[in-house]
């Protein structure tokens, strides 16, 4: 069985269920715009201030929108018992993890699409080609952490206050590096070759371990 | 040629013993009928005979393979419905066995196929959600056999299906080994020549036709 079918086969149909019933999305980019609405208020904005204020608000709203986007992934199949369902075929754990993982960053990728730009309108930083290299770089890896804390936290009743606990602190590294990027991307001291490779390295380390805890996560 | 031997299958939630030192022999082209009051071990017994569940203590072998280490070169041979029907809401009826026949790795023709035998051919843009529970509860059967296997676990498939679930099931389940959780008397004595009845988690007899033990 074609473990690549097997993704894409999970993740067509997390968009197309997100996309019929538009229970994530929209919900996510209204708390980016509210996000990006309250750093601009709450902060005195101007030219100078601006790049070393906006990254901050950036990776604030990214890593809450991925707790909500990610949280969602497992939960919603545990509540239609459709996991079950799911892992009871010969498709493997493995595949059915990227398959979700795919599907939570797509929508992780269509809410940054809203925010990149806006974050441009609102703090007036560069909307640049590296700027995005930076955010989807980090996604990759969040969402492998992300989805692979959402299945283990799924059956748990306080998964909601569990999953932000678990995920946060190896959400750092990416946080941190991403951070770096950004600012550097957006005129700020640094650098971004730097902290595109350190990117790099997390993702290919956790998407590899994520990958390898998955079939354990799964099949129990 | 058995099918099914089980030796001893226990399962324990925590303290509490879900099930207790259960056999089961089950030949192939058998039907047997799991009985038994709410809370007697009928899901949690079907669940380790479908091996969505490990049992706590005891062996089992399906079709000559151990259950529990090769359970997933099982999962072509089996087929499992569950006590909830377990359907993506937002998908169609089409779109859920069609999703499924890519999981299973089969030709999407059986989605035609599988969506007759159950008798939602009419329905089968219809969203799941929009569907009746009985027609949800035929979807799910529908997808049980998607991949044609010869073993069938039910878990009280008839649950929600009608007057006719009798001659739904008859379909499904000819020319396959069959495990039926009812508590439905009059369906397990039509469906199944053997009945196995627990009761607080361990076996309390089996019987024949019309002869199950009280």
């Amino acid at each position: 069985m074609n473990p690549f079918r097997v993704a894409l086969a999970v993740a067509r149909k997390d968009l197309r269920s997100e996309w019929r019933t538009r229970e994530l999305v929209p919900a996510l980019a209204q708390f980016i715009i509210l996000a990006l609405l309250i750093g601009n208020f709450g902060f005195q904005i101007d030219s100078r201030s601006a790049p070393s204020i906006a990254p901050g608000i950036l990776w604030l709203a990214l890593v809450f929108a991925g707790l909500v986007a990610f949280g969602r992934t497992f939960a919603a199949e545990r509540e239609q018992a459709s996991l079950e369902a799911m892992l009871m075929t010969p498709a493997s754990p493995v595949a059915i993890f990227a398959g979700k993982a795919l599907a939570a960053s797509a929508l992780l990728v269509i809410c940054e699409a809203v925010m990149l730009p806006a974050l441009s309108i609102f703090f007036g930083t560069p909307f640049s080609a590296d700027v995005i290299a930076a955010v989807l770089l980090a996604t990759v890896g969040m969402a492998a952490l992300g989805c692979l804390f959402a299945a283990i936290v799924a059956r748990i009743r306080a998964r909601e206050l569990l999953l932000p606990l678990l995920t946060l602190p190896l959400w750092i590294p990416f946080v941190i590096a991403g951070g770096v990027a950004v600012q550097s991307a957006m005129g700020l001291p640094g650098n971004y070759q730097q902290a595109i490779g350190l990117l790099i390295d997390f993702d290919i380390l956790f998407v590899v371990l994520t990958s390898l805890a998955a079939r354990f996560v799964l099949d129990e | 040629m058995s099918v099914i031997i089980g030796d001893g299958l226990a399962h324990r939630f925590g303290a509490e013993m879900a099930l207790e030192g259960v056999d089961l022999v089950l030949d192939s082209g058998e039907h047997i009928a799991v009985l038994g009051d709410n809370g007697a071990g009928k899901t949690t017994l079907l669940r380790i005979l479908a091996t969505a569940l490990r049992p706590t203590a005891g062996r089992l072998s399906i079709a000559g393979l151990d259950a529990v280490r090769e359970r997933r070169r099982l999962r072509h041979y089996l087929g499992y419905v569950a006590h909830a029907p377990g359907l993506y809401p937002a998908l169609s009826a089409a779109e859920n066995l069609q999703f499924f026949s890519d999981l299973q790795d089969v030709d999407r023709r059986r989605v035609d196929e599988a969506l007759d035998v159950v008798g939602l051919t009419s329905v089968a843009h219809r969203r799941a959600d929009q569907l009746s529970r009985g027609m949800q509860q035929r979807l799910a059967i529908g997808r049980a056999i998607l991949h044609e296997p010869r073993l069938l676990i039910l878990d009280e498939p008839d649950a929600s299906l009608g007057p006719d679930a009798a001659e739904l099931l008859t379909r499904v389940i000819s020319d396959k080994t069959v495990v039926l959780a009812t508590h439905d008397h009059a369906l397990a004595n039509k469906l199944c020549q053997r009945s196995l009845v627990l009761r607080h988690g361990r076996s309390v007899g089996t019987a024949t036709r019309l002869r199950v033990v009280r």
